[in-house]
């Protein structure tokens, strides 16, 4: 869907940003400066309530096309039927009632960036939300394979949760012996790095526990190595799952015909799989659409305020932003960062709206923990600071937020599992509470 | 459009207004607010160690040891080398003046 006027948005940008550049007018005392969040997910929640928090009596309207956010975190453990989908349904209630925070119930369809207004469409009718400041977190929006008949009700890819994590539950739990469970690998940069890996480990392990003789799940990845935790999924592949698991690299997707469950790569062909987890390449949320995107997108921002070049006022966060970073060293798509993000983002917002310049003393972290089997995880920690990027040759080439550290779990055990469950929902509460 | 010509003016006298109304915010509060995801807005849970009200000596030095003893036993070893030490004592000295149960124990 873009129901965003292009170019409309882009003739009207110039007199928006000469505007927003400046602080706000002289009836900021009286008048509360208003605050419009698209996109209740970890990002947008995350922004609506800091901005609440730290600013001084700012408006914030936040809204998501559905009444509650149900959460990717965890979203495999759904599809294995450990958890429920209660359990990761989040709602906006504590948002409104700890928070003050106004939430509304519709789809954004169209940004006027001269105007400062943002129209939503709700059950009854179109609304058109006046800001002074924007910020996006729509998440991500899906590219279509090349060639075929892609039908993402008849091969689930479980990538945003939901009824699609329903889908492929009910799937994975019709497997008999002998069936095949093909899921693909989406290009980088993706939702969530490990996440894949992840779900093809609990998937396995849910078939050799419910001893399902012969059922296999492969791996077709269009990427040329495991993207994220190569230690820990390397050892999940080969010894854990050994056997379960066939790792397919440099699986570039061309042709998908969901009513067969088949699916053309340029590394494998499989006809008629049992089922097929076809996760396609990402791009921004389509109301980020109209923004100067990247060549795989996404929305460039500035790393201390999460503006758009040319659109001071309108920032992205999350999952729809592309962080300027260092070679080889991107900043990962992930609940826990469109967090942390959206905290940087809120601060400059305050900021801004009190005639100040953004604090240039920002970090950023990210963490993952990936359930490896129904009792055992591992984790991923990554950790970002604002200052010199660099390039592959290690040269400065410019400014951003520079991984200045990464690891994963040297062990793959128990303790990380429980502690999966302490960070999630204390992840969730900072969040949505 | 044409009543916009006057807001630099309003602007300038705005700024002024706001400037003295609005204090900055508390130094190290964005960085610290970057543990929240796994101890708690403000530090104050849910998630690991409660750290609200904790001493801001007691700390540094708990994340100053993480990041220096050359071991690395879990992620928030891991995500004590995230920060340099000035950003350790700033957000050791925010965490230590947020109400909560971190000084208990
Ligand atoms: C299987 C899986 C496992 C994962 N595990 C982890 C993990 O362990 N740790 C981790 O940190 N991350 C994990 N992730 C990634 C994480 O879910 C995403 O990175 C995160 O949700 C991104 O946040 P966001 O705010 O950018 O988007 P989202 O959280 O997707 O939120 C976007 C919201 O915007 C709304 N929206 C979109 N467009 C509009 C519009 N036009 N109008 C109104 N509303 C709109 C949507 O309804 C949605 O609620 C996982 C993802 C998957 C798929
Ligand atoms: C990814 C999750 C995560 C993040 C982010 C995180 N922590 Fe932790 N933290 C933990 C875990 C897990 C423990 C428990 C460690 C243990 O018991 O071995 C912990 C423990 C601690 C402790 C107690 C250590 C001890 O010696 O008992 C302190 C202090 C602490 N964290 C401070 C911080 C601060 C300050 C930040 C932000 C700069 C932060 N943490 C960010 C996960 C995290």
């Amino acid at each position: 869907m873009q129901t965003l006027n292009r170019r409309q948005f882009l003739k009207l940008a110039g007199v928006a940003s000469a505007l927003a550049a400046l602080p706000r007018a002289v009836g900021a005392a009286t008048t509360p400066a208003r605050v419009v969040v698209v996109g209740g997910g970890f990002g947008g929640a995350t922004a609506a309530k800091y901005i609440r928090m730290w600013g001084d009596n700012v408006q914030v309207t936040l809204v998501d096309t559905n009444a509650t956010h149900i959460s990717c975190i965890l979203s495999n453990l759904v599809m294995t039927g450990a958890l429920s989908m209660s359990r990761i349904t989040l709602g906006y209630s504590a948002l409104k009632t700890n928070h003050g925070v106004n939430v509304l119930q519709g789809r954004a369809v169209a940004i006027d960036g001269a105007g400062n207004t943002v129209t939503v469409s709700t059950a009854s009718g179109n609304r058109v939300l006046p800001y002074d400041h924007l910020v996006l977190s729509p998440g991500i929006d899906f590219i279509a394979p090349p060639a075929g008949a892609w039908d993402a009700n008849l091969t689930p890819h479980a990538w945003q949760a939901g009824a699609q994590t329903t889908l492929l539950k009910n799937q994975l739990a019709a497997m008999r012996n002998g069936d095949l469970f093909v899921m693909t690998v989406p290009k980088s940069p993706y939702r969530c790095p490990p996440g894949p890996y992840e779900r093809a480990c609990v998937a396995a392990d849910y078939l050799k526990r419910k001893g399902r003789v012969g059922a296999k799940v492969i791996v077709l990845d269009a990427n040329a190595s495991i993207q994220a935790e190569p230690v820990a999924f390397g050892e999940a592949f080969n010894v854990t799952h050994a056997g379960m698991i066939e790792y397919v690299p440099n699986a570039t997707v061309q042709s998908v015909v969901s009513s067969t469950r088949s699916i053309v790569t340029s590394a494998r062909t499989v006809n008629n799989a049992k089922v097929l987890n076809f996760i396609p390449n990402q791009k921004a949320g389509a109301i980020a659409a109209g923004l100067p995107l990247n060549a795989q997108g996404f929305v460039p921002v500035n790393p201390l305020t999460y503006g758009v070049a040319g659109y001071p006022n309108i920032h992205v966060i999350g999952d729809a932003c592309a962080v300027p970073a260092s070679d080889n060293k991107a900043v990962p798509k992930s609940g826990h960062m469109a967090n942390s993000e959206a905290k940087v983002c809120a601060d400059a917002i305050v900021r801004a709206l009190a005639g100040e310049a953004p604090d240039d003393n920002v970090t950023t972290n990210s963490a993952c923990y990936s359930p490896i089997t129904a009792r055992t995880a591992s984790w991923l920690s990554a950790n970002y600071n604002y200052g010199d990027i660099y390039d592959a040759a290690g040269n400065v080439k410019g400014k951003g937020m520079h991984r200045v550290d990464l690891g994963e779990a040297d062990i793959i055990g128990g303790d990380n599992y429980e502690d999966m469950f302490t960070w999630a929902d204390s992840l969730f509460a900072d969040s949505f509470m | 459009m044409q009543h916009k010509l006057f807001l630099p003016i309003a602007l300038a006298l705005g700024l002024a207004v706001a400037g003295s109304a609005i204090a900055a915010p508390p130094a190290g509060r964005l960085l610290a607010s970057q543990c929240a995801q796994c101890h708690g807005t403000n530090g104050n849970g849910p998630g690991f160690d409660e750290l609200a009200g904790k001493s801001a000596r007691e700390l540094r030095d708990e994340l100053l040891e993480m990041k220096y003893r050359g071991r690395v036993e879990g992620i928030m070893d891991r995500q004590a080398h995230g920060y340099n030490d000035a950003q350790i004592q700033l957000i050791a000295d925010y965490l230590s003046a947020q109400p909560g149960g971190g000084g208990g124990d």
